[in-house]
């Protein structure tokens, strides 16, 4: 069964960049959300705060992206460069938080954000696989 | 019959005589042929060159290159020591040759192609260093070893061990100046062979292996940049000032993506491959480095 015959893999790309966006939102540590924690952390040391706030960024940036290339396949290379931006975010938080605190993450909101982060990823594979004459055709 | 080619034979001197005057013309029809770029960019290269050196280097007929020569009588000349040269138009339409090289073999949609981010990245590569010469360029040898040695002694100033085009630390090794700045040269031999197997056992692409290490420490340059502005922020203690902080992290980021178009540039110049599948490969192996980090620090 040809799976892209009934779906456009394009699309995968819009859902993980969903589940990092929602991830921020979610419970990471014990009931605590990011937003949760960027407030808290604002209010008491300010330079580490923003940190928390990369999940989103990073999702929104790859949202763009990621639209960008279901809009026309024409700017995939520039939908890539930005997915690239975008997912930099995400690797940062990643690397800054996981080793520190990783005994106390567990809940739903880190899964969203890796699950999406891996779709973003095979999105961006994806997408450089598509053939140039999808371009010609017209989408 | 013998009119018809005598007014054939009169438009073509015709044609030949507008090429002449205008420069413009003669410019566009000199830079049209294959064998007339690579004339220009043999005498561009090495500043002249002798008939001889020509005939060996394109492997074409005598009469081939006179022919091809006489069409390039305004972009190039033959002075008394019987070299050839090139004139100032020549030197324009070398230049011209030179700066187009990433558009000529780069199969990227125009729409793509005119987007700022792409004519960003693009303006940001140093194209004439990435290019493939058959000489070996001393110059952009001694900036590769400029760049590790700077890579590495600020990897060691910051306490930093580099994961391909990554950064982070190791905290069961105590601060050692000397393993991190060897640790950044085993990683740029690293980095390369691994690219290099992937090129051959996936795309079996074998050719210019030398000459892709010569130049392979250019991808190095923007990791070494930000080495360089990392080490400010933490001497001028600003590294824990909130913006600061926030630019550190989003000038790795920039420069990250840059280095990684850099090795992508590099793979498609080097190892022809296309643009598509040298992105595949950079993306690849910047999250394995990325997962790499992880671990170790997990």
């Amino acid at each position: 069964m040809n799976i892209r015959k009934y779906i456009d893999l394009r699309l995968i790309g819009i859902v993980g960049s969903c589940l990092l966006i929602v991830s921020q939102f979610s419970s990471w540590y014990s009931g605590l959300s990011l937003i949760n924690i960027f407030l808290i952390t604002t209010s008491v040391a300010i330079e580490d705060s923003f940190l928390y706030l990369f999940p989103l960024i990073s999702g929104i940036i790859c949202f763009i992206g990621t639209f960008l290339v279901l809009y026309k396949l024409e700017y995939k290379l520039n939908s890539v460069i930005i997915n690239f931006i975008g997912l930099g975010f995400f690797l940062i938080f990643i690397i800054e938080i996981v080793p520190k605190d990783f005994l106390y993450i567990g809940s739903v909101g880190f899964y969203f954000a890796v699950i999406g982060a891996l779709l973003i990823l095979l999105d961006v594979i994806n997408v450089l696989k598509l053939n140039n004459n999808l371009i010609e055709e017209g989408n | 019959m013998r009119k018809g080619i005598k007014i054939n034979t009169e438009n073509e001197s015709k044609k030949e005589k507008e090429r002449n005057q205008e420069p413009e013309p003669n410019f566009y029809y000199a830079l049209g042929h294959k064998i007339r770029r690579r004339i220009i960019e043999l005498i561009g290269e090495n500043g002249f060159s002798s008939f001889t050196v020509l005939k060996k280097e394109l492997n074409v007929s005598t009469g081939t290159i006179y022919h091809h020569l006489d069409t390039l009588s305004t972009l190039i000349k033959q002075k008394s020591d019987k070299k050839y040269y090139l004139t100032e138009l020549g030197i324009r339409a070398y230049d011209s040759i030179r700066n187009n090289i990433g558009s000529i073999s780069f199969d990227i949609s125009k729409k793509d192609y005119d987007s700022f981010l792409l004519k960003g990245l693009m303006y940001l590569t140093p194209k004439r260093i990435m290019v493939k010469t058959n000489k070996p360029n001393f110059f952009v040898i001694i900036l590769s070893i400029m760049i590790l040695i700077s890579g590495g002694i600020f990897c060691a100033l910051n306490g930093l061990y580099p994961f391909f085009l990554l950064f982070g630390t190791i905290p069961e090794i105590p601060y050692a100046p000397f393993f991190n700045f060897l640790f950044f040269l085993f990683n740029f031999f690293v980095f390369f062979c691994i690219i290099e197997a992937i090129s051959r056992i996936f795309y079996k692409k074998k050719e210019n292996s030398k000459e892709f290490l010569s130049t392979f420490a250019i991808i190095f340059l923007p990791s070494a940049l930000y080495l360089i502005i990392h080490y400010f922020f933490l001497v001028l203690m600003v590294i824990e000032i909130t913006f600061v902080g926030i630019l550190d992290n989003i000038i790795m980021i920039i420069f990250q993506v840059w280095s990684l178009w850099l090795l992508t540039y590099g793979i498609v110049a080097y190892k022809q491959l296309r643009i598509e599948n040298a992105l595949i490969i950079s993306l690849l192996l910047h999250y394995g480095g990325f997962s790499l980090i992880l671990i170790i620090s997990i």
